[in-house]
This record gives C-alpha cells, structure tokens and sequence, in this order.
C-alpha cells in the first residue's frame, strides 16, 4: 500500500497545505517546501513512524518522490505506517 | 552630514500588540510582569515575567513558522508595523539602499533550550534540521531582509541589555554619513525559557516578588528595589534621511540628533559612572545640544541596588544642577527588562513622549532611595509643555553603554 495518502495529509497538517496543493505530482519548491523543509519533513516521517533514513540521500523534488522513497523505506525495514486518515 | 528623521515605529511588547498601545498602558500604569502560566515555572523562586500576551504564532503560516524562533517571530511582526507606518516598500529599489540594524542578546533561545533537552535529556537522535539556523543570532536579521527584500547591508549586535540601542545608534550613523537612506532598526528578545530564567536567577538580579502585588515586584529607584522582571518583545524604527522622507511626503515622527557608545573597561556586571557619562556626553556633542536642553530622560532604570545609583550619579556628573530639573522615567518597572530589545522599546516609548508630551511615571517607587534623588515622576503620568528633546539611556553587561537623543521634527 502506498504512503502517499498518509504523506498528503501530513503535508496538509505540519505545512499547513490544502488537500488540492498536493497532488503527487506537486513540485515541492512550487509549494514553498524548500529543502530544508523538506529535510524536516522526512525528520518527521521517521519520528512519527519510527522509520530509518538509509544511505545516500536521494533527491526528492515531488509529493510523489516523498512518498517513493517512504514506500522503500517501509519495505526494507517492515514498518507499518498505520492509518493515514482518509486522502485528501 | 545628512539628517536622519524616524518615519515608522512598531513594537510588540507586554503591554501590547502595538507602539500606540506600549506608550498608553505606560501612562495608565498598567502592568505587563505576571505569574507565567508555564508548568516548570515551580522550579523557580519566583514566577513573574513580562511576556508578550497578544497572539504571535497563529499570526504566521504553518510552513513560514517552520523556520522562525519566537525571537524571529516578534522581530517580524513589530517590523512590519514600523515598515507600514512609513509608507515604504523595500521590494522597490529603496530595498537596495536600505540597511538591518537589529539587536538581541541571546537570539533563538527557545529553539536552542529544546534542541538540547531533546539531545541531551531525551537522547533524541538529533535535533530538528533548522535548528542552527533558528537559534544563531543574525536569524531575526536574515528573516527581516527576507520578509521585506531589504538588499542592503545588514548587521547584527548583541550587546546585552544595550544590543538594539546601538543597533538604532549605529544605523543613525549610516545615514548621516551618507552610507545608505533607509535602515530597519531595532531588536527583539524572547528567552522566557527554564533554562535561561534559572541562569539569570542564579545571577541574583531578579526582583524578589511582592506577596501581595507581584505586578509591582520591579521598583527602580526605590530605597526597597531587588532586581527587574525578565520580560520578552521586539521594537523597530524606520530610520530615513531626512530629504527623502521630505520629497516623498512621509509623515516624519521625529528626529534622532545624537548617539553614544561607550565601554566601561571595568568588570562585566558592575556599571561604571565614567563609561555611562562618557556615552552621554558624546550624544549630547554629536547632538550639538546643551546639557540644559535635554527636557526628558528614559532611564536604563533596572531596578538593581547598584545600577540605579550608579546611573543617578553619572546623570548628576553630566547635568549638573539641571539634572533635578529633568524628568526622567524608568518605564522597566511595568514592562520588564526585555534585554537585548529593551533599547529599541524604551525609544519608541522615548518617541512617543515627543509625540504626547506626556512622560510615563517611574511605577511603583514608594519609598525614595536617598541615593537616587532625582526626579522619577514617581506620582504617575505628567503632561509637560513644550517638550521637545528626550534622552534614552541603555547600558549593557559587558560595560557597553548606548545613547540616544531625539527631537521634535523641525525642517
């Protein structure tokens, strides 16, 4: 199952972002998320879903990049990001 | 030499969301030190503080808070009131020739205190990424030129209590040397924080709280002071020279006419009457004023045993017999000692008794030190005639002395 759902509504909750600002295809920079806010962002991920940041950073430009990368991470190391809530 | 004329004021203080609501709550004596409404506020002796009640955060986007420290918070929002008031629109090519002259003692002090219990109590794997740039000192500074498109030089002071009146002073002297037209200049402070609160405890400065009245704990100048409130706020002048402000029809608040800076070489806490008079008389010089035409003083007035002495004495060296003649109010008692932002606030309080004519009291002092027998407009808010020059006074640890003189405009 994908983590984009549950990356929107993070995006829409700790950035203050509408539900129609972040469509997977969404650029980051274009909403206001610059790269440190995207760095605190994965900060947030992990922390919230006891998740681990491995290897190289790779770079991360989209909604959709967050939510690929997430997908990796949680197959790697078997964490369920739980519920979501509902898409936006 | 340019003149240097005040054409916006802002401030977010204790006492208020605005500079017109910091000048009127002084006058009626109102209060801003009170318990602080914080769970490990029991760890200390005493509880008061002066901070700022008005909503800050919720006035700043989710995504925009991200990287702004309460400190940059308030620096901001006083700033944008300054820059409103003067008409100005730095994103324009004024932006290039205007400067940030901002002052703080500790900067971010609320990022800094949570990064290292998450690190060092928590044993959080690291703290949050934007935690350098939110604590370092210049960031109030960066977050103003951002906000504004101020493209010019930008500088940074911390100077303790007197960071933002050398901010101010040193933007004055841009002007009048002709370095640039238009500075933002000012400070905030916001170290209301366990950690910083229990340092400045233990340095045995705080006012011992009033079991009845904790409001009037802070007493300046009087025979039974014990210290100040810690208090947290930001201030900002725009600063403009003064045939610009002339020819684009702005409405001119006032004029800044002198500044001096001096350092006491002599202890960092202890003040010195040599350093504090030296900073005087220098801006009594650049001013090209008499000591007989300063008409009003607001104090650096802590309320310490020994600096309210020690400043009574330097304005007795430097006044001479005028210095009974003078008013002067030490307006810390009602909204704290706001430390690096403390000069930046008591100016546009300084600035606002030009525009009224009306000098704040020195509150709470009851019972005159015979040490300190000046006159502190003790008895509440008094409406003088025909003033026209005032005087501010802040004096930092580290012996740094700052002053500055300003006068009704006259063109």
């Amino acid at each position: 199952m994908s983590s984009l759902p549950v990356i929107q509504k993070m995006l829409v909750e700790e950035f203050g972002l509408t539900p129609e600002q972040v469509h997977p295809e969404s650029r980051l920079e274009e909403l206001g998320v610059d790269s440190l806010a995207t760095v605190e962002f994965m900060f947030m991920l992990e922390d919230k879903f006891k998740l681990k940041m491995m290897g190289e950073p790779v770079p991360i430009k989209t909604v959709g990049d967050i939510a690929r990368e997430v997908d990796i991470m949680v197959a790697q190391q078997g964490v369920t990001l739980g519920d979501g809530g509902s898409p936006p | 030499m340019r003149r240097v004329v005040v054409t916006g004021v802002g401030a977010l203080t204790p006492m208020g969301g605005d500079a017109a609501s910091l000048v009127e709550a002084l006058n009626r004596g109102f209060s801003g030190v009170r318990p602080l409404d914080t769970p490990w506020i029991q760890s200390l002796a005493s509880p008061l503080a002066a901070p700022v009640t008005v909503p800050v955060e919720t006035r700043f986007p989710k995504l925009r808070r991200l990287m702004l420290d309460r400190v940059a918070q308030l620096s901001l929002l006083a700033t944008q009131e300054a820059i409103t008031q003067s008409g100005l629109d730095f994103k324009s090519d004024a932006g290039l020739d205007c400067g940030i002259f901002w002052g703080t003692g500790m900067g971010g002090a609320t990022t800094l205190e949570h990064a290292y219990i998450e690190s060092l109590l928590n044993h959080a794997a690291r703290p949050r990424p934007s935690t350098i740039v939110m604590f370092m000192t210049n960031s109030s500074t960066g977050q103003i030129g951002i906000e504004h498109k101020i493209r010019g030089p930008s500088f940074t002071y911390s100077s303790a209590c007197s960071s933002s009146a050398v901010a101010i002073g040193e933007a004055f002297t841009a002007i009048r040397s002709e370095r640039i037209r238009y500075a933002v200049a000012g400070g905030g402070e916001a170290l209301l924080t366990q950690g910083v609160m229990k340092a400045w405890e233990s340095l045995q400065t705080l006012a011992r709280p009033d079991p009845e009245h904790p409001e009037t704990s802070c007493r300046p100048f009087d025979k039974h002071r014990s210290g100040f409130i810690l208090g947290e706020g930001a201030a900002a002048l725009v600063l403009e020279e003064e045939a610009s402000a002339r020819a684009r029809g702005a409405n001119i608040l006032a004029e800044l006419v002198g500044y001096g800076n001096s350092t006491d070489a002599g202890h960092i806490t202890q003040p010195d009457v040599g350093g504090q008079s030296r900073a005087m008389r220098q801006a009594l010089t650049q001013a090209g004023l008499q000591p007989g035409q300063i008409q009003h003083i607001n104090a650096h007035g802590t309320g310490t045993m020994v600096g309210d002495v020690i400043e009574t004495q330097a304005i007795k060296s430097v006044f001479g017999d005028w210095a009974r003649q003078i008013p002067i109010s030490a307006t810390k008692a009602l909204h704290g000692h706001l430390m690096g932002a403390t000069g930046a606030v008591e100016m546009v309080v300084a600035l606002g008794v030009l525009r009224t004519r009306i000098v704040p009291p020195t509150a709470h002092l009851l019972h005159p030190d015979p040490e300190c027998d000046l006159d502190y407009v003790p008895e509440g808010a008094r409406e003088i005639p025909a003033l026209d020059v005032v005087m501010s006074n802040s004096f930092g640890f580290g012996g740094n002395n700052a002053v500055l003189i300003a006068r009704r405009y006259q063109p």
